[in-house]
């Protein structure tokens, strides 16, 4: 017992965990279960929870890598288009402002807020919990982002915003030269590291270090007022 | 069949997952709100879809982008972008268009349809194939979107002067509300009605 609860994460209590699925609505006690194996649900199969190895960490590593890419996808260039001799070289920025000179504002506003806005939350809100956590501890407002953290994450399009530059790319090379810039491939890379922080702790585990971080805090703050009393 | 939470006066919290009892309106442990059940799932999924086929029309019909070509100016819809694809035997970009852009909305919509009627018990299916296709749907919701960053780019790109310019048509709002409103549907709908049904009807 000793042996797994060490591949486990902390849990505020050591019994009286349960789970709902969130298809079907049956109970389940959580139990423990080693790192890489996952829980089903006993009367739809769907997965009910996960134990991720060395989530914070993987959390907190990918999570970094993808603001660097995220800051590279945006400034560096994108897309260099060569026709009859005049190249044209877009940034991401760029190309979000060209659209909206253009009168393309509604498209302008859905490519910043579902591949800008979003993902940037994202990350943040990823790192926002993570790094503290790691250490144990939480950040004021927790719940808040940890909140945003869960009802953004169906609302990511980088990936198919990749796929519409691959569509784009085809159409456009038979109009010029068409090469990608490294804006390019920090798009690719930040579409891989957004999907590995975010799918690299699972929801059960991030709110029980929660709990527990933040039952630990309440405890050191009581300890700190009666240290004054007396 | 496992008994449910509902049946046994209890909730789960569908931001930090943690079961509470029924009579909490606010989980103790992350502060959202507690439902039980989406809140009128399936008026509130049946409404948005209701919105979403008005936008899916104008969306399919109108010009996507409207294309100047020396002076010429035309509009390009999506399915005759598709068709541009496939007589260029473009077959692989022809058939990914197509299915992100007109087959999966219109079958997403069909597909909440069906989950709303067996939720009300108008229909039968078995309720792990009605888990799959929600599963489905809003695995698929935000691939609609390509097309629609197909145009971002190209809009972006494509300003040559007279030689040729792309500006985007007015079906490229009504996509963007289309998309997000079946998204926002499959969303608003809460597979657990459909297994309610199935566990009073096994009870009784």
């Amino acid at each position: 017992m000793n042996f797994l609860h060490r591949q486990t994460w902390p849990r505020l209590r050591d019994e009286g965990h349960e789970v709902a699925c969130h298809f079907c609505d049956s109970l389940h006690e959580v139990e423990l279960i080693e790192e890489g194996q996952s829980a089903s649900c006993n009367t739809c199969n769907t997965l009910l929870y996960r134990n991720r190895p060395q989530s914070l960490e993987r959390a907190v590593a990918f999570g970094l890598s993808g603001a660097l890419f995220f800051i590279g996808m945006l400034a560096l260039p994108f897309i260099t288009l060569d026709a009859q001799g005049s190249a044209t070289t877009v940034s991401m920025v760029e190309t979000v402002v060209r659209l909206w000179l253009q009168g393309g504002r509604t498209i302008a506003i859905t490519v910043l807020a579902f591949i800008f806005v979003l993902p940037l939350t994202i990350l943040f809100s990823l790192l926002y919990i993570c790094i503290p956590l790691s250490r144990g501890k939480t950040l004021p407002g927790v719940q808040l982002v940890g909140y945003l953290f869960q009802v953004i994450q169906p609302w990511i399009m980088v990936e198919v915003f990749f796929l519409g530059t691959m569509v784009s790319l085809l159409k456009l090379m038979k109009l010029a030269d068409v090469s990608m810039g490294f804006g390019f491939w920090s798009m690719i890379a930040l579409m891989l590291s957004l999907a590995a922080s975010v799918s690299g702790i699972d929801r059960i585990e991030l709110w029980d270090r929660i709990e527990v971080a933040l039952a630990r805090k309440d405890q050191e703050d009581a300890a700190v007022e009666g240290g004054v009393e007396c | 069949m496992l008994k449910s939470a509902q049946e046994l006066g209890k909730v789960s919290c569908h931001i930090c997952a943690q079961v509470s009892s029924i009579e909490k309106h606010v989980c103790g442990r992350c502060h959202s709100d507690l439902h039980s059940r989406k809140t009128n799932s399936v008026q509130r999924c049946i409404a948005l879809l209701f919105a979403s086929v008005i936008a899916y029309i104008p969306a399919n019909v109108w010009p996507i982008m409207v294309i100047t070509q020396l002076g010429v100016t035309e509009g390009s819809t999506i399915l005759g972008g598709v068709a541009i694809f496939w007589q260029m035997k473009a077959y692989p970009i022809a058939t990914v268009i197509f299915i992100a852009s007109v087959l999966i909305p219109g079958l997403k919509i069909i597909a909440l349809i069906w989950l709303c009627a067996l939720a009300k018990g108008l229909v039968k299916m078995s309720p792990k194939s009605a888990n799959k296709i929600y599963w489905l749907t809003e695995l698929v919701g935000r691939w609609s979107m390509v097309d629609v960053f197909v145009v971002a780019i190209l809009v972006a790109l494509i300003q040559m002067g007279n030689l040729m310019s792309i500006e985007p048509g007015p079906a490229a709002v009504s996509f963007i509300l289309m998309v997000v409103l079946t998204m926002l549907a499959a969303h608003s709908f809460d597979p657990r009605i459909i297994w309610d049904r199935v566990r009073i009807t096994s009870s009784s």
